[in-house]
């Protein structure tokens, strides 16, 4: 059971994380005397924190590419989901709980939608939803006319959730949802069959799996954690925003990837995914921490995508080897 | 491969207590400033660093970091700030991208003692130790006595700005306030740049198709002029042209008469006097006042010369 949730996939990506926590370690080690720009507990929690953001989004990405398809609506729900979140509960005077299944709401419809076009209109995942994409950006806009919602104001200052303070919700939510997808990936049919119609549709199709269904219950799933994303971020940040998360889909996309998803669909793990966030989240971090790095951030980024998949890959060929 | 992970885990907790103790520096303390930009696509933000650090070199015995968000983002603009509390610098200057965002951050920071100056765009309800910067408003109004001096008190006029940032917004109000007194002056549109200057060079040209017979625009932010072709379209026997800051391609742009009238701002003085004002609060001198108005310079083809000489100096890391 351990082996079988905790394969090679996983194990090469926190092998390449530790690596990298190791590396600005060690490049960042301050004068005697004075707080390690990195490595010290307060920065840890604030790299989980914000690619918490990424990493619950993340799971649902990494779902979805495992199906064989791609979301780009993410980082446009995120948006969407905190200004509906925050209309309702600042505007509206809804209490939270409400407000925060409205914001949910936003994640279920682009889902729905998205899924709808992809599989009954047969358009292609990457227009389909980049079409959406553009919907949910451009109703934000439409909703808040540039102004945006504060939720803060409404919240109870330095709010504590059991004991926690609510910052820290983001990272819980992040490792729960990992789990439950992590399990239900792998140890239930559902899970199996999202592998199968990504590895071969067809045969997916002929062993009796309902390939539509497996999809849209994928875009579903994708847009319902990107809205938790959405909520996360407009209760903890406590601000609803059309223009916040912009971009952030490739970062998601890009997360899943390094995490072992493949965009050829069949492969991947959703634990990976977090693992990618967080991969990100350290660079995101660190990096601008080098003095002169600052401009050369993107490049770094991108130039560690691939050196990351590559190592990625060539680890998972020795273990083979060696198996 | 568990080997592996056990060995790279045992490594990373060696290095941690092998250098945690290192030896304490003799002598007084380095000074450790975060000056952090409202994005690093900006030119101008780059003389606010050029001063930081021209000043920093001055005062000596302290550095100074620049650290911003590549882009306009307000999230990322927080985390560079979070991440600087918990290093634990010395004091942090920063210009806010959203104010109500960062409000709370920025009094966390206080309360952990470390001294925070907002610079060119403030935080108002914050416990910042002060704000350096324009009036916006006061230097709105002056935009808007230009342009009603150079339409002769009539005419029309369409503003560029980037919603959601306080300080165009003043600046928008206060433009628009001057233009008030002005009955034959009409305001047609408002357009959104949302800090892109790619975007502002496709408003202009639709805005110049739309509108050929513009009496005037006004742009309460730099990035018409950052680059010359952003104002190709429009023809200064038409339309006139009034804009905020003085880099990038500005100065040509007046000497060419294509732009009538730009107001500069203090850009290496953000960098400079937000570090001063920091170094003297480390060490006991609170700012006098907490709004600190650092005025703006009103330049137009006869001082241009003139002030093109001072920015020179201070760019080769003069006074």
């Amino acid at each position: 059971m351990t082996r079988k949730l905790w394969h090679s996939r996983e194990l090469s990506t926190v092998v390449i994380l530790l690596l990298e926590i190791l590396f600005f370690t060690w490049y960042l080690w301050p004068e005697a005397g004075r707080t390690h720009p990195f490595f010290n507990p307060e920065n840890f929690l604030l790299v989980l924190k914000y690619s918490s953001i990424y990493g619950i989004a993340a799971v649902g990405a990494a779902i979805v590419i495992i199906s064989g398809g791609i979301d780009l609506a993410p980082g446009a729900v995120i948006g969407l989901t905190t200004v509906i979140t925050g209309y309702a509960f600042v505007e509206a005077r809804w209490s939270l709980p409400a407000s925060v299944l409205a914001g949910l709401m936003v994640g279920l419809s682009s889902g729905l939608v998205s899924s709808w076009l992809i599989v009954r209109v047969k358009l292609p995942p990457f227009i389909a939803t980049l079409g959406v994409m553009g919907i949910l950006r451009g109703l934000a806009f439409i909703i808040t006319e540039a102004r945006f919602y504060d939720l803060s104001a409404k919240l109870p200052p330095g709010w504590h959730v059991a004991g926690v303070s609510v910052e820290w919700t983001a990272p819980f939510v992040m490792v729960i949802a990992a789990l439950v997808f992590q399990v239900l990936m792998t140890r239930f049919q559902w899970g199996r069959a999202v592998f199968a119609v990504g590895g071969n549709e067809t045969a997916a199709l002929f062993s009796g799996i309902s390939v539509g269904r497996i999809k849209t219950s994928t875009y579903v799933i994708a847009g319902v954690l990107a809205s938790v994303s959405g909520v996360v971020l407009a209760v903890v940040q406590g601000q609803g925003k059309a223009d916040l998360a912009s971009g952030y889909e490739l970062d998601i996309i890009a997360s899943a990837v390094v995490g072992g998803a493949s965009l050829a669909g069949g492969r991947g793990s959703v634990i990976g995914a977090v693992l990618g966030a967080l991969i990100f989240g350290v660079l995101r971090n660190a990096l601008p921490q080098i003095p002169g790095a600052t401009f050369y951030d993107r490049l770094i980024v991108g130039l560690a995508v691939i050196v990351i998949v590559v190592m990625d890959q060539v680890l998972v060929q020795r273990q083979k080897r060696n198996a | 491969m568990k080997r592996v992970l056990i060995v790279l885990s045992a490594a990373v907790a060696l290095t941690v207590v092998a250098c945690g103790g290192a030896s304490q520096p003799a002598g007084p303390k380095k000074l450790h400033f975060a000056l952090i930009p409202k994005s690093l696509d900006i030119p101008v933000f780059e003389y606010a660093n050029k001063g930081a650090q021209r000043e920093a070199a001055e005062l000596g015995n302290m550095e100074v970091t620049y650290r911003g968000p590549d882009h306009a983002d307000d999230l990322k603009q927080k985390e560079i700030f979070e991440s600087f509390i918990a290093q634990k610098v010395d004091g942090i200057a920063i210009s806010v991208l959203n104010a109500d965002l960062l409000t709370s951050t920025i009094d966390k920071a206080i309360d952990a003692g470390i001294p925070v100056v907002t610079w060119d765009s403030d935080a108002p309800n914050s416990k910042r130790i002060a704000f350096y910067g324009v009036d916006d408003f006061k230097s709105g109004q002056i935009m808007g006595e230009q342009v009603a001096k150079l339409l002769n008190g009539k005419g029309t006029v369409a503003f560029l700005t980037s919603l959601g940032a306080d300080n165009l917004k003043h600046r928008l109000e206060g433009a628009k306030d001057a233009i008030a007194k002005y009955p034959g002056i009409k305001i047609i549109d408002t357009f959104d740049i949302k800090e892109d200057s790619t975007r502002c060079h496709e408003l202009i040209e639709t805005g110049t198709n739309r509108y050929p017979n513009l009496g005037a625009w006004i742009s309460v932010g730099g990035w018409p002029v950052f680059t010359a072709s952003n104002v190709e379209k429009v023809d200064p026997r038409k339309t006139k042209f009034v804009s905020f800051d003085t880099t990038g391609a500005a100065l040509d742009l007046l000497r060419s008469g294509k732009i009538q009238v730009l107001l500069g701002q203090k850009y290496f003085g953000w960098g400079s006097e937000s570090i001063r004002i920091l170094n003297d609060y480390v060490a006991g001198r609170k700012p006098a006042q907490v709004i600190i108005d650092s005025g703006v310079d009103v330049v137009t083809k006869d001082n241009v010369d003139a002030y093109e000489a001072l920015w020179k100096k201070m760019e080769a890391g003069g006074k």
